[in-house]
């Protein structure tokens, strides 16, 4: 496993077309913390996820890892990504520990790459015997984990979680969130979790970032922010989670 | 596999395989049987009708023309078949070189395909066929070519698809190359389509070979396939029909053959996952053996808006009917909020489309009793009953992007109901539109009325929907996970909308969410589902502290809000939910729930009568084990068989 590393991002922008997506965004996520990033959508969290990982083009600032940039070529991805569906995020055709196998490093023989797939799906709390089958036997839950592990296949040393949960079941939904602060612990990773529940940030991050119209309004500690919002946009997102009345 | 053979299952699959197959058959036996009768000259016999011995009679030089033309078959399929492999690989290259190439490069190349499809396909057969000469090589390349473009451009269509679904950019993440994510993610992903299309252009390959060597531009003596036959019978159609007839027929048949079995086997692939036999169409609510049908059953209560007994909503299925419902009892008030809430699959959704009629066709929907206002729901669909559904309850779907239509503007849409249900003229429908927009609280209404769906904002399309709704006068809003593809602070002002409808107008709703925080905070009841039963029903303000059933207490424990307690691991539920098709003798829920004995797995808990509520567990309200549902409870989660 690579060593915790600071993902920095420096006045970021990102443009499709015409449209400014992410407008010169700065923004740290600190070696072995959890940062979540709230926002509705259309606000540009996902796009800076996107960028970050190479599958966006920048149109002005960087974005570093442990002070150089993100190698977007080879096979050396030390920033893995896990998507938002677990229904599109898996090749239908490929069985779990092939996308997870495919995701490992190159050079391993057959007998290690089948022994860190196991390790990796036990890593998830997923039957390494589930190895052989096709995602389509798979819970959305069991799929998200499956998607965990390949991302932790690439032994990346920051993480970014682009809105894990929201297609998921609130019953299922727990146990992802559990997943990933046990992982989170256990590796020492840096992880990006970007959602729109400011509960699930606020159980899952230490600091939080929000998002709005592809700036960043307000940032700080998780329970500052909660506790003592500085923008209005923040009070809004708060005052909206669901729920809030009932004890 | 499965699905392959799916195509032999209809009259016209099977007759399009046989015929295929006879065709193939046919090109590989006839030039071994039939090679001297066809090439045997009769000088004594020469430009004959039919006859016993010559059955579509003979050619200029006394050949017999039925032998030429089962002979010819081997040489036209296989001109076909080597036109359409030169048209599948060109185009195969051609459309996945946008994929290859990156952004610019591949823009030129897609480029090229547009203005190639643009060309007649004949013409650029002509073409290519003065260019490569006149003679079969120069033919197969020509229609080959021709072909490409076409192909090129499904292909590409096909790709992009496909590129743009996650696990592409997953693996991109990952770092694997272009090359390997189009051979192992892609092509794979694309296949079917890709075959299916080709064996349809191979049909078209054969009918095009067909006119090229009847224009003379392609087989030439002394080969003959059927065009070449064609072409030489045509010459004496006035002295032997046969003769033109014979090989017209063999290029009939066979495109036929190749078409119509491209086409089963697209649609056999198309028809979805869940295999099944259709059986008649049962999607009139029927009651159950005792009560009578349409009958104004008499005792109804004025202040109850919506009464269903004993709804069970089943699917025909390979293993037996399915029950997706299983006879669940409920009322809704006048002016009351109901939730009702459960994991994907627990019924809660049919059970809102059974009492708006939109459960699919092949599903059945029964009941011992189902009214709206005291009207009957289960009687025929006739116009009379869609113009009370129409008018009396209103439905709200969960993605505000497909329940428009995309082409038609916002104000029409509403307007229609206006004039298909309230008999109002196209102005005063539009009026009506405008105000009901208003109402829903959507800036500008005047406006926006002329404005198209994707115009919207996505909140925007769920306010204007249940505006829609608001056209007639509801009586009942149901609404189907109506926030759940909405933001936080979206999803805030659709449920307060719906809360100020109720209060303004008296106006009943039932709401279904996954997500028992929304329920608990808009509804005054709710409803628990679990794999088609109501497990509980109780107060939404004892959601939180006096549910009795372990179910219910696991999905409020599952939902982190602002004062989860951040040092806990979060509850959980282990296992995952029932498969309606092998539902578990007892209680539904024993398998994954703490409390569960050798009772819960075999005898059903009947859903009792509690002071405030139902609930339907042997052991309602008894203390959870502590820790509570923890998901080490069950280190591995268990992989249910599905057959």
């Amino acid at each position: 496993m690579n060593r915790p590393t600071e993902l920095r991002f420096q006045d970021v922008t990102v443009c499709y077309g015409r449209t400014t997506a992410v407008d010169g965004v700065s923004l740290t996520v600190p070696a072995g913390q959890v940062v979540g990033l709230v926002g509705e959508s259309g606000s540009g969290k996902s796009t800076l996820a996107r960028a970050a990982v190479g599958l966006a083009p920048l149109a002005g600032g960087a974005i570093t890892l442990g002070g150089a940039p993100v190698p977007t070529r080879g096979r050396n991805r030390p920033l893995q990504m896990v998507f938002q569906d677990p229904y599109s995020s898996l090749d239908p055709r490929m069985t779990i520990g092939e996308s997870v196998a495919e995701a490992m490093p190159p050079g391993a023989s057959r007998a290690e790459r089948r022994a860190e797939v196991a390790r990796l799906l036990e890593l998830v709390h997923l039957d390494p015997t589930h190895a052989r089958v096709l995602p389509g036997r798979l819970s959305g839950g069991q799929r998200q984990r499956v998607a965990l592990a390949r991302a932790l296949a690439g032994r990346p040393a920051v993480v970014i979680a682009d809105e894990i949960t929201s297609a998921l079941d609130v019953s299922i939904q727990g146990a992802v969130l559990n997943l990933v602060r046990e992982l989170q612990r256990e590796l020492g990773l840096s992880i990006l979790f970007i959602s729109h529940n400011l509960a699930v940030v606020r159980y899952v991050a230490t600091h939080v970032a929000v998002m709005r119209g592809g700036r960043i309004v307000e940032e700080g500690p998780t329970d500052r922010v909660l506790a003592d919002p500085g923008h209005d946009y923040t009070r809004e997102l708060l005052a909206a989670v669901p729920g809030r009345n009932t004890p | 596999m499965r699905r392959w053979t799916r195509v032999l299952r209809t009259p016209l699959g099977l007759t399009a395989t046989v015929l295929t197959l006879g065709v193939v058959m046919l090109a590989v036996l006839g030039p071994i049987l039939w090679t001297d009768e066809a090439n045997a000259v009769d000088t004594g016999n020469i430009l004959a009708g039919p006859s016993a011995d010559h059955w579509a009679g003979t050619d200029n030089l006394g050949r017999d023309i039925l032998y030429r033309t089962l002979v010819a078959t081997r040489l036209s399929v296989e001109l076909a078949l080597a036109a359409t492999a030169i048209a599948v690989v060109v185009g195969l290259v051609l459309g996945t070189a946008a994929f290859l190439l990156g952004r610019r490069l591949g823009r030129l190349v897609s480029a090229v395909i547009n203005i190639a499809v643009a060309f007649p396909g004949i013409l650029l057969a002509l073409f290519f066929a003065v260019v490569f000469g006149v003679g079969a090589t120069g033919a197969v390349l020509a229609i080959g070519l021709a072909g490409a473009p076409a192909f090129g451009r499904l292909v590409q269509t096909l790709v992009a698809g496909v590129a743009a679904r996650d696990y592409v950019s997953a693996a991109r993440v990952a770092g694997v190359g272009r090359t390997r994510i189009l051979l192992r993610h892609v092509l794979p992903n694309i296949s079917e389509p890709l075959v299916v299309n080709a064996t349809i252009g191979a049909g078209g390959a054969l009918l095009s070979f067909a006119g090229l060597s009847f224009l003379g531009l392609g087989v030439q003596q002394p080969k003959y396939d059927w065009g070449r036959l064609l072409f030489d019978g045509i010459g004496s159609i006035y002295v032997n029909a046969a003769a033109a007839l014979a090989p017209g027929a063999a290029v009939l048949v066979a495109g036929l053959a190749f078409n119509l079995f491209g086409e089963s086997v697209a649609k056999a692939l198309g028809v979805g996952v869940v295999a099944g036999i259709r059986v008649p169409d049962t999607r009139r609510p029927v009651a159950a053996d005792d009560a009578p049908v349409g009958a104004d059953l008499g005792d109804h209560d004025a202040d109850v808006v919506l009464d269903v007994r004993d709804l069970e909503v089943t699917f025909p299925a390979p293993g037996g009917p399915l029950r997706a419902v299983r006879g669940i009892s409920f009322t809704v008030g006048r002016g009351e909020a109901v939730g009702i809430v459960g994991e994907s699959g627990s019924g809660k959704s049919l059970t809102a489309l059974a009492v708006s009629r939109l459960v699919d066709e092949d599903g059945s929907v029964t009941a011992s009793r189902l009214e709206l206002l005291g009207k009957d729901l289960r009687g025929p669909d006739n116009a009379t009953q869609r113009r009370m559904l129409g008018t009396s309850l209103a439905m709200v779907f969960q993605d505000p992007m497909t329940s428009f239509n995309p082409t038609k503007r916002v104000g029409r849409q509403l307007a229609e109901v206006g004039t298909t249900h309230l008999g109002m003229s196209r102005g005063q429908a539009m009026e009506r539109a405008v105000e009901r927009l208003d109402a829903v609280r959507i800036a500008d209404a005047a406006d926006r009325v002329h404005r198209y769906p994707h115009e919207f904002s996505g909140g925007m399309r769920q306010r204007a929907m249940i505006g829609m709704g608001l056209m007639g006068t509801p009586a009942l809003i149901v609404a189907d996970e109506p926030t759940t593809a909405l933001d936080v602070t979206v999803q805030q002002q659709v449920l307060d909308l719906l809360a100020a409808i109720r209060a303004a107008d008296d106006v009943a709703l039932v709401l279904i969410s996954h997500d028992v925080t929304v329920v608990g905070e808009v509804c005054d009841r709710v409803l628990v589902m679990y794999a088609g039963r109501i497990v509980e029903e109780l107060p939404a303000t004892e959601l939180a502290t006096g549910a009795r059933h372990p179910y219910t207490r696991a999905l409020v424990a599952a939902v982190p809000d602002m004062a989860t307690d951040l040092d806990a691991p979060l509850a959980t539920i282990p296992g995952r939910p029932v498969d309606p098709a092998d539902v578990p003798p007892g209680c539904a829920y024993a398998a994954r729930c703490p409390l569960a004995d050798a009772r819960c797995r075999t005898d059903d808990p009947p859903l009792v009568a509690t002071t405030s509520g139902r609930v339907a567990c042997w052991h309602a309200g008894e203390p959870l084990p502590d820790p509570v549902l923890r998901a080490d409870s069950a280190r591995f989660e268990t992989l249910v068989e599905t057959s």
